[in-house]
């Protein structure tokens, strides 16, 4: 088979950049430390969320110093809890999961942003920095409503952070 | 002058007339798909960029189900088996071996999708119970009516038959030609289709085994992670399926309307080989950022993406190239001067190659949609439409559409209508899609969501980094507004094409690749083989994700019982058999 | 089938050991660097910028 030299330069450049995409992907998972939404959140009966301690009532809790669990059920077509109130410079685990069709949970403008799966709980860690407002959505279809679908996390500062908080709705 | 003057062939038609009302009529069910489906993308267009709301949010996603699947089922699929059949019956140079055979296929896609359309659009009428406002991709617990998931099942099936139609000429040819490579529009069908075999076996479980029986309530439970990974098992190849007819058309009849010839026939052949091998262990790539999938099949999917990326680099080469011969051929010189010398007033060669342009952009925003931990930025906001209307809805949609204007005459033996309309069609596809994929992409990057009717929220705003949220909307309405007028002037000219007069020997014989097959190893005509590898990379890539699936969920559905058995009326007596089938795999499930 | 039919507007007949695709191989090359480029900033300002990173 003859291949022109040129078409082998191609070639040779066309591994070259395949292989680049593949280490900045690699150097996001190892040296920036950056985790995918993977398996390790757990399933739960998604007709049962109320025998659940964690969904059954949708809230933040303190587990650690400077670390927060937040239980979210996405249903249609609203978060629980909403407000999220999360107090500043902190590591928020959020566990979420649905009792009825698919959900999205996205912090707007921002990298957190899964999908959520009845049966499944989506789990993701990330580090909160200054008092913000983020809005949160559902970015996959629900149903006839699923436009309306939205929600908030707020990060308060420090000293204003009290739990329980964002359940009192 | 022309591009077009008598060459005094044959056309298509003239020797094979009745494949040509196949074709034909296979072109047109995908002409009516697209136009309808562009009638709906208007529609979404000026409603969620809140330009113009001529309907309730609430049906925008029936309009959305309907657009989406007649644009990437039925428009796509039609001109693909049309076109598949051209190029068999053209390459092998034989007639199918039974031509009732063929309008049988094709008769039984039509039925399907209109099973599913009538499905979909009982969206619309309160009234009736059918309904399937369940977007393309009909992720389960969300249920359609289950004439959509039957009619899926029989288009999907006649596309099977027309495979078996494709592989059927090639034996017979093969039969008579025992020492003859296969040509190289014929291998480029054969692979496709083998590919299409394999990933169809995710949608057929997905179906057959779960969602109709489940919608005909043989059970009533289902695990959503499991039908949605089946369902991407087959909705990554079939971009691949969408994409081959353009690529057949690039590697085939754009160097002839160039005025060259295929740089090579023989890496178009390894190309083909690679799409059939790696296009479908990727699917888990629209899954990074599920729950219930470990972060090491992610990864793998990763980098068979990546990897994929090789075959269609490589044709960018190959098909550049084989447009510069063609320049040079007429008489173009200079580094970068020959450009000035192509066919630029052919409607067909500059609709393929402003097609082949947005397709190198839409390479880029695919390239960031597979970096794994990057889809976090991206995954489902408006971003993801932005790039597969650069991908599917113009690499491919464009050059069908160019195509068309080159291909029609060799079917109808009739002119095309306009020639100078035709050229302003795909310009205004060009500007329009550049508008409405820019003004996507960037809103994508604020954070607005894809598949929503209103993407405006009481509790907060987007943050434009550039433009304003409403420029860039306003940007993308005007580029819907002339994606709208492009398709319907693209469907006007084919049909008053039929009242232009009859010609004869207008025939187009395509040229002879640079470098032919004589220079490439047998080893690459050997199928079987490779079909025998993608099922074994395929197994590789996901016998341990969906057994980790089943075993995390079980078969059907995560429910704390085994599977509770609500056989309503209907179900009980079309299909108890069925029933209880159902009910001896839900015992077994924990 | 016409072998090397190629059109009308064929001035002249260019054979395979004849052709060096240069244009195209410039062509490509600012492909790879726009590719590279874009990559680079699409991962590094807009992604590793942006906020709420989902870490370990
Ligand atoms: C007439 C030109 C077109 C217009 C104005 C148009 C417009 C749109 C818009 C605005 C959306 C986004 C809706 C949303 O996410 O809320 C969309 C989605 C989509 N379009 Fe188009 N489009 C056109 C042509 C095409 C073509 C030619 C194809 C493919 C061959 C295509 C395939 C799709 C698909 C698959 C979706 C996603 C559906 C979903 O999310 O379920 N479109 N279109
Ligand atoms: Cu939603
Ligand atoms: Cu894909």
């Amino acid at each position: 088979m003859n291949i022109h030299n040129y078409e082998k330069i191609w070639l040779v450049l066309s591994m070259l950049l395949i292989i680049g995409f593949i280490s900045t992907v690699v150097y996001g998972a190892t040296a920036v430390g950056i985790e995918m939404v993977n398996d390790e959140g757990g399933t739960i009966d998604s007709t049962a969320l109320d025998e659940d301690d964690r969904f059954s009532e949708p809230r933040v809790e303190k587990v650690g110093e400077d670390e927060y669990e937040a239980y979210v059920v996405a249903r249609q077509f609203i978060f629980e809890p909403n407000p999220i109130e999360v107090p500043a410079n902190s590591t928020v685990t959020f566990y979420v999961t649905s009792p009825d069709v698919l959900h999205g949970f996205e912090v707007v403008g921002t990298n957190a942003n899964a999908m959520v799966v009845p049966g499944e709980i989506t789990e993701l860690t990330v580090e909160v920095n200054e008092p913000k407002e983020y809005g949160i959505l559902c970015n996959e279809y629900c149903g006839g409503g699923h436009h309306t679908m939205e929600g908030k996390l707020i990060v308060v500062p420090e000293d204003e952070f009290e739990l329980g908080d964002s359940n009192d709705e | 002058m022309s591009e077009q003057l008598e060459s005094g062939a044959p056309t298509f038609l003239d020797k094979f007339p009745d494949e040509a009302a196949v074709v034909r009529a296979a072109l047109w069910s995908s002409f009516i798909a697209l136009a309808l489906g562009a009638v709906f993308g208007l529609i979404q267009a000026l409603h969620r960029t809140d330009v113009l709301r001529l309907i309730d949010s609430t049906d925008y996603y029936t309009v959305l189900t309907a657009h989406g699947v007649l644009m990437v089922v039925s428009f796509t699929i039609f001109f693909l088996v049309g076109l598949f059949t051209w190029a068999t019956v053209r390459s092998f140079d034989r007639g199918v071996e039974s031509i009732r055979y063929t309008w049988t296929w094709y008769g039984l896609m039509v039925a399907g999708t209109l099973m599913a359309v009538v499905a979909i659009l009982g969206g619309f009428v309160p009234q009736t119970d059918i309904s399937a406002d369940v977007l393309f991709t009909f992720y389960a617990p969300m249920q359609a009516h289950p004439l959509f998931y039957g009619g899926l099942a029989i288009f999907v099936i006649g596309t099977w038959l027309a495979g078996a139609d494709y592989i059927w000429t090639w034996r017979a040819w093969a039969a008579e030609n025992p020492d003859e490579r296969i040509p190289l529009q014929g291998f480029m069908v054969l692979t496709t289709m083998l590919m299409w075999y394999v990933a169809t076996i995710g949608i057929a479980i997905a179906v057959v085994a779960f969602l109709l029986p489940w919608s005909l309530g043989l059970f009533d439970q289902i695990n959503p992670l499991l039908t949605r990974t089946l369902f991407w098992f087959w909705g990554h190849p079939v971009v691949y399926f969408w994409l081959m007819p353009a690529y057949l058309l690039w590697y085939t009849v754009l160097p002839t309307i160039a005025g060259g010839r295929l740089f090579s026939d023989p890496l178009g052949r390894v190309v083909f080989v690679l799409f059939l091998l790696l296009s479908t262990p990727v699917g888990i790539h629209h899954q990074y950022v599920d729950p219930g999938i470990a972060e090491g099949f992610k990864t793998i999917a990763m980098t068979n993406t990546m990897f994929l990326l090789l075959p269609s680099l490589l044709t960018a080469f190959t098909v550049v190239a084989s447009v510069e011969h063609g320049a040079r051929q007429r008489g173009g010189t200079g580094l970068l001067g020959w450009l000035r010398a192509l066919p630029w007033r052919n409607p067909a060669f500059t609709g393929m190659m402003l097609a082949g342009l947005m397709f190198a952009a839409g390479g880029f925003s695919g390239m960031i949609n597979a970096g794994m931990n990057i889809n976090y930025l991206v995954h489902n906001t408006i971003w993801v439409p932005g790039h597969f209307h650069l991908t599917v809805g113009t690499a491919v949609a464009l050059t069908l559409m160019a195509a068309t204007y080159w291909l029609w005459p060799q079917l109808t033996n009739r002119r095309l209508y306009s020639r100078p309309i035709g050229l302003a069609q795909v310009v205004i596809w060009f500007v329009g899609m550049g508008l409405m994929s820019n003004a996507m992409h960037v809103q994508g990057l604020f954070g607005i969501p894809r598949r929503t009717a209103e993407p405006q929220y009481e509790g907060f705003d987007f943050v434009a980094s550039f433009g304003s949220v409403s420029e860039l909307n306003l940007q993308l309405a005007i580029g819907g507004t002339l994606l709208f007028i492009s398709t319907m002037l693209f469907v006007t000219n084919i049909a008053l094409s039929a009242g232009t007069p009859k010609l004869s020997g207008i025939g187009q014989p395509l040229s002879e690749p640079l470098s032919t097959v004589d220079d490439s190893p047998e080893i690459l005509d050997n199928l079987k083989l490779w079909f025998g590898i993608a099922l074994v990379l395929v197994v590789l890539a996901y016998a341990l994700p969906l057994a980790s699936i089943i075993d995390r969920g079980g078969l059907l559905g995560p429910g704390v019982d085994p599977v509770p058995m609500i056989v309503e009326p209907v179900a009980a007596t079309i299909e108890p058999t069925l029933g209880r089938l159902a009910a001896a795999v839900g015992s077994v499930v924990p | 089938m016409v072998p090397t039919m190629s059109g009308e507007n064929t001035v002249r007949e260019i054979g395979h050991d004849e052709f060096d695709p240069k244009g195209t191989l410039v062509l490509i090359l600012v492909y790879f660097g726009v590719l590279s480029v874009m990559w680079v900033f699409m991962y590094f300002v807009e992604f590793l910028g942006n906020d709420l990173t989902v870490l370990v």
